[in-house]
């Protein structure tokens, strides 16, 4: 009797793990990727729905890291068709092929969002032939970041094109009495990110992909050893290289905050990030995103990630039109770095006194707003194996000599293997 | 007879369904899945022939992740096996203060390879690194692929020290003390009798240590995810760690079953060549 009561015991005590699991209804379950400043703030919102629009409508939102934007891709695929998909889901781009081709996915336009009301660009950056996949939400684009106190030293003017950075390069850049490098004029080796502005822009539009960088469709054309942008900005990028003073790294912050760098490319929602490493050290100035030649006037994309929704509720619907107000993006975009993604923000007072205050800031708002919304990052399968294909062909080439050429064929022919092996997989071939 | 067999089985059992349900029944779906192509959603829609397997090796990446693994293993096996071996013989016996160098050697188990591989990111992270600056140097540790694969070679010795360690010294303190003991009496030094006698006793330990450091090195996948991400430019991309981006990231089903085909031939042999060693070793 004993016995059979323990494991009586024993088998409500392993339910238990399952009730655990499950979710409550009132509960809108939001997983993401936010860590420090920006994990704190996204709680802030939190709390500020649930006390306000969430208390009306008895729901509670409750946010859930859930590791890198990547992991929460993963995680998000893993748990599709059970109980376990949460309401809403933060990820970034390398989000939205899956996202497109997927069944549970609830679009923004088919839960109604008005797109008018939303930053042209940041629509653009997640639209495809389904129309608008997801709710833009961290927006930000790429900025040149630079030492302010070594420009104003070496009274440089600031470049628009890579060639012009070559041309200041030995002035920003210093050596020792024995040439030893002191000072890098720049730091940092370009891949997809920065190569959606530094291709992107060139000839006022380009893409690295067809189906415009397979926002519609599945991509199945590499383009960019046909239209020849990333010879063209290899040549200028070896120009620039061979200087001498540019170094090739993954780690360009920390090179550009201890001081060994000059100036380096970088999202711009990390500005308080670097603002945070630089300290005292010296002060930091923020600039357009040098052009690859006279011709690559298209700007830059817009980065980040957007909100994911797998329920079409009044409650979801509700939670988007509260972090999609005046107030909560502008909270958002001061507090965070990132760029609001509704317009309304853009127009208010408070934002413009907000940027008189942190100039800083204005660049980024500035750089997307005169830039072609036409120009956006790139959806492909295996981004993160072609992210990092590009900086070994860019090193190749600048460090050890390889044929431009040869880079770029190589290049186009990595993209085009995953872009064939993605098409055989969902029977697209 | 017959009813120990089937107690025998019986007793089995239990880990036989466990093998089955979660090593054999996967191991199967994969070998299957491919020779098949498998939707981004993880449904066969066909049959692929050898096409998963062709295209594997015809991504550099692939090919190059194997050079990495091995070129880790270079560097890892004989780094791993001689400072263990090190350690274990300097402490094999008890002695007044051993025990605060067994304290420190076995500090490694007490710290999780997460944590571990965070410590050493930080440690060697850019040139203006806590390693540079305590020794004056200049090294670009994680920002060269030469240095990288180093140091992951080094955390590597440093996750396996502990438990080898341990394995080594036990098998060394097992050994019988009168044969010692006589070796010294008819005049044996202390170096004769560590490699006329210990080291023989302790052989099929240190057999073990290497089939598991080879098996680790084949295997590493977490240890670059967190120190150096596959990078600087792919340099540090092994062969599951290439698996990991393939199946977990990219969502490429016929690379992730073909690579979970290989490595399951690659780990069989292994077991294979580990138990003829032990049986060759029994013989003689």
């Amino acid at each position: 009797m004993r016995k059979a009561f323990s494991l009586l015991l024993l088998m409500l005590a392993s339910l238990s793990i399952y009730a655990g699991g499950s979710k409550e209804e009132n509960t809108i379950t939001i997983w993401h990727q936010f860590t420090g400043t920006h994990s704190q703030v996204f709680d802030e919102i939190l709390d500020g729905f649930n006390s306000t629009v969430g208390k009306e409508l008895g729901v509670t939102a409750e946010g859930i890291y859930q590791g890198a934007a990547n992991d929460v891709l993963a995680k998000v695929k893993a748990a599709a068709g059970t109980s376990e998909l949460p309401e809403i889901a933060a990820m970034d781009a390398t989000a939205c092929l899956d996202m497109k081709e997927s069944d549970y996915l609830i679009t923004a336009d088919d839960a109604g969002i008005d797109k008018n009301l939303l930053l042209p660009a940041a629509v653009r950056a997640f639209t495809s032939e389904r129309g608008l996949l997801a709710v833009p939400f961290c927006c930000s684009s790429l900025i040149l970041y630079y030492n302010k106190d070594v420009f104003d030293e070496a009274n440089v003017i600031l470049p628009r094109t890579i060639d012009e950075f070559t041309a200041i390069a030995h002035l920003v850049g210093k050596k020792d009495a024995d040439g030893n490098i002191v000072r890098y004029a720049f730091a940092g080796t370009p891949t997809t990110y920065e190569l959606g502005a530094f291709i992107g822009a060139q000839n006022g539009l380009s893409y690295m992909v067809d189906g415009k960088n397979g926002h519609f469709g599945i991509p199945r054309k590499v383009l960019i050893e046909t239209d020849g942008t990333f010879r063209n900005f290899l040549i200028h990028w070896k120009q620039f290289f061979d200087t001498g003073y540019v170094l090739n790294t993954a780690d360009q912050v920390q090179e550009f905050a201890s001081g060994r760098a000059a100036a380096m490319l970088n999202a711009s929602d990390h500005l308080p990030t670097v603002q945070r490493l630089v300290g005292d050290r010296f002060e930091i100035a923020t600039a357009f995103v040098p052009m690859t030649d006279e011709n690559a006037t298209g700007g830059v994309n817009i980065g980040g990630s957007a909100l994911f929704m797998f329920s079409d509720s009044d409650a979801v619907k509700a939670f988007m039109d509260y972090i999609l107000s005046k107030e909560c993006q502008q909270k958002w975009a001061e507090e965070t770095g990132f760029l609001p993604a509704s317009n309304s923000v853009y127009e208010s007072n408070e934002f413009k006194a907000f940027l008189d205050e942190h100039p800083l800031y204005r660049t980024a708002v500035d750089q997307t707003l005169s830039s072609n919304p036409e120009v956006t990052g790139i959806w492909m399968p295996s981004g993160y194996q072609i992210y990092h294909t590009y900086q070994s062909e860019i090193q190749k080439v600048t460090e050890e000599g390889k044929d431009i050429d040869q880079a770029v064929s190589d290049m186009a022919d990595f993209i085009q293997l995953q872009l064939d092996d993605y098409a055989r997989q969902n029977s697209a071939g | 007879m017959k009813s120990n067999n089937l107690k025998a089985y019986l007793l089995l059992m239990p880990s036989l369904i466990l093998a089955g349900v979660f090593s054999f029944f996967p191991l199967a779906k994969s070998i299957i899945g491919s020779f098949c192509t498998i939707s981004q959603q993880g449904e066969i829609i066909g049959f692929a022939g050898l096409d998963n397997y062709i295209s594997l090796f015809s991504d550099k990446a692939f090919v190059s992740s194997i050079g990495h693994t091995l070129l880790f293993l270079v560097i890892f096996l004989p780094l791993n096996t001689l400072l263990i071996l090190l350690a274990a013989v300097l402490t094999r016996r008890k002695e007044k203060h051993t025990a605060i160098a067994e304290c420190i050697f076995l500090t490694p188990m007490a710290i999780s390879l997460s944590s571990m591989a965070l410590i050493f990111r930080e440690i060697f992270r850019g040139r203006i690194s806590i390693i540079n600056r305590l020794f004056s140097m200049d090294i670009p540790w994680l920002e060269s692929p030469d240095y990288a694969i180093a140091v992951l070679a080094f955390l590597g010795v440093f996750l396996d020290f502990g438990i080898d360690y341990i394995l080594l010294l036990s098998s060394f303190r097992k050994i019988d003390k009168s044969i010692i003991e006589a070796a010294a009496i008819d005049g044996a030094g202390d170096l004769r009798t560590l490699f006329m006698i210990e080291l023989p006793e302790a052989r099929p330990m240190l057999a073990v240590i290497v089939f598991l450091a080879i098996k680790d090195a084949v295997m590493i996948s977490a240890p670059v995810m967190i120190l150096t991400a596959g990078g600087p430019f792919r340099s540090t991309e092994t062969i599951m760690y290439y698996y990991y981006l393939e199946a977990f990231r990219s969502g490429n089903h016929g690379a992730e079953t073909s690579i979970a085909t290989l490595m399951a031939a690659f780990s069989g042999l292994m077991v294979l060549a580990l138990a003829k060693w032990r049986k060759h070793d029994e013989i003689c």
